[in-house]
């Protein structure tokens, strides 16, 4: 694992980022009616574990087109129109957990578990901040409504749900890839 | 076994446009539409977008569930996030304004009050908001019942996207459908089992815990499938160089013209806004006068 490029981009990382955009679209959309209250129309999404998940276990350009593309279906599809600046911070949630690929050997020594939930706090913190701050350009915010409305409810959602539910895919993702031996 | 989007093939206007000159218009459209929280250009947009949605001919029975769903979501966003809390509203709508229940909401059987701060300019806006993201949703919510899928991957690269990434884009607008599929499959299992999807208390952590059940498996389903998708795709020489496309997508004067006004809709929007200094929040004289 550890000879791998960081960067690939091969047949392997077009199916997985494919796959990992489709998956967040369709938990994302699942999810999408759970508005968080007095924030600016950001939803708790459970699904923003999986293009971490995917950075992680396939590397960051999986992550960041699994965010990126998961995002931009998921608004499409859910009606919410696009949203470029959203979408490459999921994008880029997903790249910035992803920097930690193929520098562990499995998935669920403790080690690692605690490094994935370090990255997964800085992919959440650089992604949401990035969207984040562009809503002052987008729909001209100022930074109390920026940091209040949008930074700290999307932030703390995202971290709830990526710091508890990416070990759990990292620890089954273990179970499958002793099984198949890949 | 894949299933595929909710697609048809179908005479209509819309239909007669090349994807690449679809999605063109689509994100003109959205980029105008979202320079705008001004009721007079929403109007005019909202209308372009709903004739834009009826050129596709599609019966309303194939697209009620997705309205079902954005109407919902909007109602939603309109109800907690603007008329509730006004978070949706800032940034927007100025401080202060025409309170609707300057005295408060008397409570019956009480001497009570209840202050609701709701003001006549937030419910301006959530008009607005409906004008706004109904008419995005018209022009976006018709994309996968209109447009053929096949034609995703050819659509992206012919839109100047990298090979790789046009057929990541493709296989990902596939694998939607049959994600979602899997994805109900799997609900129905964990019910069988006695899971509750909708199953209350426990807080925020025990809620998230709740949803592993079902992302885990899809999750994991998914990979197993794609490291045979991408061994068959290895099998057939995927990316060993330029790929070429089973579709082929040509031009024609109506594209042209598509592209044309589409242009012209951006900047015509972009002029208004940037140089007419146009199309902030406005809420209308005769409201206020009513109001006072």
């Amino acid at each position: 694992m550890q000879n791998k490029s960081l960067w690939k981009f091969g047949t392997r990382e077009v199916v997985y980022s494919a796959i990992g955009a489709a998956l967040y679209a369709v938990l994302g959309i699942a999810t999408n009616f759970l508005q968080l209250p007095s924030a600016g129309n950001v939803s708790f999404r459970p699904a923003v574990a999986i293009p971490m998940f995917f950075g992680i276990a396939f590397g960051p350009v999986v992550g960041f087109i699994a965010g990126f593309l998961g995002n931009i279906i998921a608004d499409l599809v859910s009606g919410y129109g696009f949203w470029v600046w959203w979408d490459l911070g999921n994008g880029l949630m997903g790249l910035v957990a992803g920097l930690m690929a193929f520098s562990f050997v499995g998935f669920k020594t403790q080690g690692t578990l605690l490094k994935a939930e370090l990255f997964v706090i800085l992919g959440v913190v650089v992604g949401m901040g990035v969207a984040s701050l562009s809503e002052m350009w987008v729909s001209g915010a100022d930074i109390n409504t920026v940091i209040f409305g949008n930074f700290i409810p999307a932030a703390v959602a995202n971290l709830v749900n990526g710091l508890i539910l990416v070990p759990i895919l990292m620890i089954a993702y273990d179970a499958v890839v002793s099984r198949s031996g890949k | 076994m894949l299933v595929t989007w909710a697609y048809r093939v179908r005479k209509s206007l819309m239909g007669s446009f090349d994807p690449r000159a679809r999605w063109i218009f689509s994100f003109a459209f959205l980029i105008s539409a979202t320079q705008f929280w001004d009721a007079r250009f929403l109007v005019v947009l909202f209308v372009l977008a709903f004739l834009w949605y009826f050129s596709a001919r599609v019966p309303f029975k194939e697209t009620r569930r997705a309205w079902t769903f954005v109407w919902f979501l909007l109602l939603i966003m309109i109800v907690v996030n603007t008329i509730l809390t006004g978070g949706g509203a800032g940034g927007v709508v100025p401080e202060g304004g025409h309170v609707v229940w300057p005295n408060g909401i008397p409570i019956p059987l009480t001497a009570w009050h209840f202050h609701f701060g709701l003001t006549y300019e937030r419910l301006w806006f959530a008009l607005c908001q409906i004008l706004r993201i109904g008419g995005i949703s018209a022009v976006f919510v018709i994309i996968p019942f209109s447009m053929d899928p096949r034609s995703y991957g050819v659509t992206f690269r012919g839109l100047g996207f990298p090979d790789k990434f046009a057929y990541s884009m493709e296989l990902a607008f596939r694998y939607v459908p049959t994600i979602a599929r899997d994805f109900g499959v799997t609900v129905d299992a964990q019910r069988a089992r006695g899971y509750e999807v909708e199953g209350s208390g426990g807080g925020i952590f025990k809620q998230i815990l709740r949803t592993a059940p079902l992302i885990v498996p899809v999750t994991m389903n998914s990979i197993l499938t794609g490291e045979d998708v991408a061994n068959a795709m290895d099998l057939r020489c995927f990316g060993r160089g330029p790929r070429t496309w089973l579709y082929k997508l040509e031009y024609h004067w109506q594209d042209y013209l598509l592209i044309a006004f589409s242009i012209l809709l951006l900047l015509a929007s972009l002029a208004i806004v940037y140089g007419l200094k146009l199309g902030d929040f406005w809420v209308p004289e005769f409201l206020i006068r009513m109001i006072s």
